[in-house]
């Protein structure tokens, strides 16, 4: 009897460990569903949050200026990967310097910049075979003035040929001070440089005055008297004049390709 | 001290972590300074002040701090649904900080050695949570 009874007793207990194992495996299965559930609803609160970040962060208006800043993704492919030292684009070792001085109010330089520029870029800088020096002159009135010291600021972060490219990009008509604090503010953000540090640098920046007016010396000494204008020579040399019939690719290639054998 | 209990402190302690670096990256941003970036370089501040750093003119850090208090949050609450709610925002987390981790790697061509912290801290957060989860009696 006695026997039989514990037999029970196990044959209950062995059901009710069977049942709570089963619970257990089906909770288990339960929860999985759910997180699955959960990773597919996160998936798409990324995806809505990523498209908020990529519409809100593009070549849009902002509330500082009111325009947008042209250029932005063309600057970034160009530059995207290339060592930037203060006014320096490009390998510290490499054998060949390119000095270019130019203002950034001139449109030819912008012509230079946006026509010449990228292909110079992926041609000799990319390959590690020539470094860019910007030299910025301020002779064409105030807003050259203005720019060239935000452009300084700038370089202190080592995003001077950004904000340069961008400046370029969406330059306005020679002094008509279309470079206010707005519009410096825009370019800057663009070019990844914190607006506050480019428009106090270009109004009060009485440290910025330094290497544009030791850009000028040099531009003088040079005998330069217009921009833009370039020096090429070897590492660590002087540079001599550069001079270009056209601003072309061809005519550059000309002058760069012969310094290189 | 059961596994579950030591994966509540673990996540716990990485919320902590995580409110900590997300609030530094506030107060610089809202102070005006320059995030500290080891070994030098303006990687950080690049990214800070990049069209990238504000989602719906909210800054990015804002939305991070706020991210690990709700996080922290579901994690001192008790029951099921506080359990999958911090796994839910743990795994939106990690799945955005892995989209800014590749902005900063292919777009904006600079890294912020915070945001990489905050990424690394939010995918363990993830697993953390998601293991608590699925462990539940």
């Amino acid at each position: 009897m006695s026997s039989r009874q514990e037999q029970k007793a196990q044959a209950r207990a062995e059901r009710e460990a069977r049942e709570r194992a089963a619970a257990h495996s089906d909770r288990r299965r339960t929860r999985l569903l759910q997180l699955g559930a959960v990773v597919g609803v996160a998936a798409v609160v990324v995806v809505v949050l990523v498209l908020v970040l990529v519409l809100g962060g593009k070549d849009k208006p902002n509330a500082s200026g009111g325009a947008a800043v042209a250029g932005v993704s063309d600057t970034r492919a160009m530059l995207q990967g290339i060592a930037q030292n203060g006014t320096s684009l490009g390998d510290p070792k490499a054998p060949l310097v390119l000095t270019e001085f130019a203002d950034l109010q001139c449109p030819f330089c912008g012509a230079y910049a946006t026509g010449v520029l990228p292909q110079i870029i992926e041609r000799y800088v990319r390959t590690g075979k020539l470094r860019l020096e910007l030299r910025l002159r301020r002779f064409l009135g105030t807003d050259s003035d203005v720019a060239g010291r935000a452009a300084q600021a700038a370089a202190t972060r080592d995003r001077m040929w950004n904000f340069v490219d961008l400046f370029y990009r969406n330059q306005g008509t020679e002094n008509t001070g279309y470079v206010t604090d707005a519009f410096l503010e825009r370019i800057a953000r663009a070019a990844g440089v914190p607006p506050s540090l480019v428009v106090k640098g270009a109004t009060t920046g009485a440290a910025f005055e330094r290497p544009l007016q030791q850009a000028e010396a040099e531009a003088q000494a040079a005998g330069q008297t217009s921009t833009p204008a370039f020096l090429i020579g070897p590492k660590g040399g002087q540079g001599k004049v550069l001079t270009v019939e056209r601003l072309d690719i061809g005519a550059f290639t000309a002058a760069i390709d012969p310094e290189l054998k | 001290m059961t596994r579950e209990r030591r994966l509540h402190l673990a996540a716990l302690a990485v919320a902590g972590l995580g409110i900590c670096v997300a609030g530094y990256l506030t107060y610089v941003h809202y102070a005006g300074l320059e995030p500290f970036c080891a070994g030098g370089g303006h990687g950080c501040e690049r990214v800070q002040s990049s069209s990238y750093a504000k989602l719906g003119g909210i800054p990015v850090a804002v939305l991070g701090l706020g991210g690990y208090l709700a996080i922290a949050t579901a994690l001192l609450a008790p029951g099921e649904r506080a359990r999958l709610a911090a796994a839910a925002l743990a795994v939106v987390g990690a799945g955005f900080s892995g989209y800014l981790t590749y902005l900063e790697l292919f777009v904006i061509d600079a890294i912020c050695q915070w945001c990489v912290a905050s990424a690394v801290l939010l995918t363990l957060l993830a697993v953390l949570t998601a293991w608590r989860f699925v462990l539940l009696e």
